[in-house]
Order: structure tokens, then sequence, then C-alpha cells
């Protein structure tokens, strides 16, 4: 799959969010997408899964059946989980979803209306349907972004795997999730153009210590897990509690 | 693209947000059927139910397109495969609905709200307009759609701006220049509805398909 001098405006006479960008990618490959907020990754994601068109340029080769998951997924609609993906794999064609919702460790929330679902919860269904289809290119804007712990873990084997069945997966990371995996090419977007860097080494793990308000432990443990980090509380002593962030 | 049809209109009946149409087309028939139109007065009867629907269908054509959050509708791009299949399956859900409601305004008219039955060239006139009446309902809709016009105060003034312009424009001299739904109530009224239906249908078709093509060149850059 490739782009070729592709650039991007929202509008005529917008500033342009991609300029002049040519990448390309092969089957099995894995590519880490960084930058910062409103850098242009998003966009760069959607020009790759052929919901937005370029401005100019081309984008050849993308694979018939294309997996997006969104880093926040819509849960405003009016569908249980399993009448949700029952019907996305009735646009898929028929495709299977229930062995990713065992992977996914998702049985328990089946039954549940999309709205009533956590944030980590309703990323799961948004990996599930994009995964369903046995996608030739796979598409994770922040995929690691509120997963309970076990699904974090469960994801990079996942990734694995479909790269060794010649998927393309890219994924925008801010928690670089997939360091681990060999391979790695590192793209980060930058003044509108796509930069390659060669991948930094896997990052270390460092566990802090944050004394806090006993009445604040429970919203300071969701912030921090809803951004990705282990977090579980310490020691409550009765004047103060202690939390491990990592 | 016809599973995708099938799940947004899925997602609008089960948000209930059909109900948001429904009603407000229930209490304009009952208006318009309070009392029977005499015989002889079908055509304009029928004429008149099928343009004063148009913005209730609009309405409801709009709001079944608002009702998918815009992170789905990438999801739902991608899994059909391609931008211009969720679009064409938005369009082709909105019509169905549409077509629904101008049924069920086409049926009550008939048995509700006319002395005698019309004859068959009537009876085909008035399903040709009410086919059009959903036409420009999805087209106005679509139009007014949040993709479009994200303010959803500009949006129902647009909408309900829209409907007026229609009316007025086509009650001039140059009523080609838009759906004339205004001289679609003259001819019926003067009782020349089946005779100058071809030109009328077709002008009609004409600005629908048009405003149709409008949306789709439109969503090009608004995904």
């Amino acid at each position: 799959m490739r782009l070729t001098n592709v650039s991007f405006r929202y509008r005529r006479r917008a500033p342009v969010v991609l300029h002049d960008v040519s990448v390309r990618l092969a089957p099995g490959d894995l590519v880490e997408l960084t930058g910062a907020n409103g850098a242009g990754k998003s966009t760069l994601l959607r020009l790759m899964a052929g919901v937005t068109r370029p401005t100019t340029g081309a984008v050849t080769g993308r694979p018939v059946a294309v997996g997006y998951a969104p880093d926040r997924f819509p849960t405003a609609q009016p569908f249980t989980v399993t009448a949700y993906l029952d019907h996305m794999a009735g646009v898929r064609g028929g495709a299977g979803w229930r062995p990713w919702s065992e992977r996914l460790n998702m049985g328990h929330l089946l039954k549940l209306p999309l709205r009533e679902l956590s944030k980590g919860s309703a990323h799961k269904v948004g990996l599930a349907q994009a995964l369903m289809a046995d996608p030739g290119l796979l598409i994770l804007d922040e995929p690691f972004a509120g997963l309970d712990a076990d699904t974090r873990s469960a994801l990079p084997a996942i990734v694995a795997d479909l790269r060794a069945g010649g998927t393309m997966v890219i994924a925008s990371d801010h928690q670089a999730g997939l360091r681990g995996l060999p391979g790695l090419r590192v793209w980060t977007v930058l003044d509108a153009q796509v930069k390659e860097s060669e991948p930094e080494a896997a990052p270390g793990f460092a566990t802090v210590e944050v004394v806090l308000p006993t009445a604040d432990m429970g919203s300071f443990l969701d912030r921090m897990r809803a951004e990705g980090y282990e977090a579980r509380p310490l020691r409550d002593d009765g004047h103060h509690a202690e939390e491990s962030s990592r | 693209m016809i599973a995708l049809t099938g799940f947004r209109v899925a997602a609008y009946l089960r948000s209930h947000r059909v109900f948001q149409a429904l009603l407000p087309i229930l209490a304009l028939l009952g208006i318009l059927h309070a009392s029977r139109a005499p015989r002889g007065e079908e055509a304009a009867a029928l004429t008149d139910a099928a343009v004063l629907i148009i913005p209730f269908l609009a309405w409801a054509a709009r709001s079944l397109l608002d009702t998918e959050p815009d992170d789905q509708r990438v999801i739902s791009a991608t899994s059909v495969g391609g931008h211009g299949r969720e679009v064409g399956a938005g369009l082709l859900a909105a019509l169905s609905v549409t077509l629904v409601f101008s049924a069920l305004t086409l049926a009550s008219s008939l048995f509700l709200g006319l002395e005698a039955l019309p004859d068959a060239p009537v009876l085909t006139a008035a399903i040709i307009l009410h086919v059009l009446a959903a036409l420009a309902g999805v087209a106005l809709g679509a139009l007014t759609s949040r993709p479009i016009l994200p303010s959803p105060a500009l949006s129902i003034m647009a909408l309900v701006l829209g409907f007026l312009a229609m009316l007025l424009l086509s009650a001039t001299p140059a009523y080609w220049l838009t759906i004339p739904v205004t001289a679609w109530m003259k001819s019926a009224g003067h009782g020349a509805l089946t005779a100058d239906l071809p030109l009328l249908a077709a002008v009609s078709l004409a600005w629908c398909l048009a405003g149709l093509a409008g949306y789709v060149r439109l969503r090009r850059t608004r995904p």
C-alpha cells in the first residue's frame, strides 16, 4: 500500500494538514504513529482508511478489508454490544466476531447497552468490530487508551498474530504499547510531514508513590487508569492513602 | 450496503427519534382530514397533503442521518468498504423512512380525507407526487444534516427556510428554479394535474437529484 505525494486540507484556503506525504506499507508491517495532538495523526489514519480523500496525491494498494478502531468508540447508539456487533458483522458480509470477543475478554459486556459501557469497555467493542473482518489493513487510534491490564497485555499478541497473516497494522499510540514487537516502524507527523525514525528501545517502567487525601483516591485511580497507567492502592492508614502508578 | 441501510434504520427506530417525525405527521393528518374533501376536489386534497408533508419528511430524513454519531460514520465507512457506500446507505435509509411516511400520508388521505376515491389518473398522479415529496424530503434533510451544517440552530433554520423558499419561488413564473410545489397545488386546484404532471414531475425530479448530488459532493470533504 502506498501514499504518493498526498496532501490534505479540510477546506480551500484552510491550512494544510498534510503536505506532499509519500509513504509505503508492505504486508506484515507494523507502524507506530506519533506526533503532538492536532498534528494530523487522525487525518493520516483516515486517509489510509479511505474515509477521507486526499486533496492531492493518491493512495493505492489499499486492501479490500480495512479495520478501523477509533480512539473514542461512539457509545451513543441504541444497541446492546451483541446487537451492535451483529449489525457490523452483517455489514461486513457475515464476519465472525465472537472469537474476538473472547480474546478481548468481553463476555460479561455482551448484553449491556453501549451507553452503559465504561471508556475501556467501549474501546474493546471498537477493537472487536475492527478485528472481525480479518482486515488486510488494521488502523488503531490510541488502542491502549483505557484498556484493562489483561487486554493491554493481550493486544500486542493479537497484533503479532495478524502481522504473521500479512496484515498491515498502523497505530497512533501515545503509550508505546507495541514497542516490544519486532520490526516496529515509527512514523512521526510534524509540520504537515511524515518522517520515519528508528524506534526507541522499549520504555522502562518506574513505580512512583503519590500521597493524597483518601477522598481523592477513587478519582485519581480512575484518571490514571483512563490514561493507560497501571494504578492500585497500596495502603490506607486512616490519615492518607498511598497509590502506586506505573 | 443493504445491511448498513438496515443498521441505520434500526438505529433510527430504536433511538425513538422516529416519533419526533411521526407525531407531528399524525397531528398534521388529523388537521388535514378534519373534514373530508368534497367530490371533484380529490386531486387538490391529495396534492396539498403531498406538499405539506415535505418539511416533516425532511425533518425525518435529517433526524435519521443525524442519529449516527460522527465516529460511527467512520467505522461504517470502513466496514462497508468505502465512504461512497456509507453515504449511499444513509440516503437509502432516509428514503425508506420517508417513503413509509409518505405512503402513510397518502393512505390516510385516501381513506380518511376524501368523500370519494379518485379516478385512476388522479391516483397515479398522487402516488408520483408522494414519491417526489419523499425524495424532496430526503434532499432537504440531507443538505441540512450534521456533516453539512454542524450547528443545530442553523440546520433547523435552513430546513424551514428552504421549504418556505421552495413554496414562494414556485409560486412565481420562475417556478422551475426549484421543486415547484406551489405549481403542483395550483395545477391540481385548476383540475390540470394529470395534464401538467409530466413537466412538473420532470422539473421536481431534476431538482431532487440535484440536491442529492450536491449532498454527495459536499460529503466528499465532510466525512
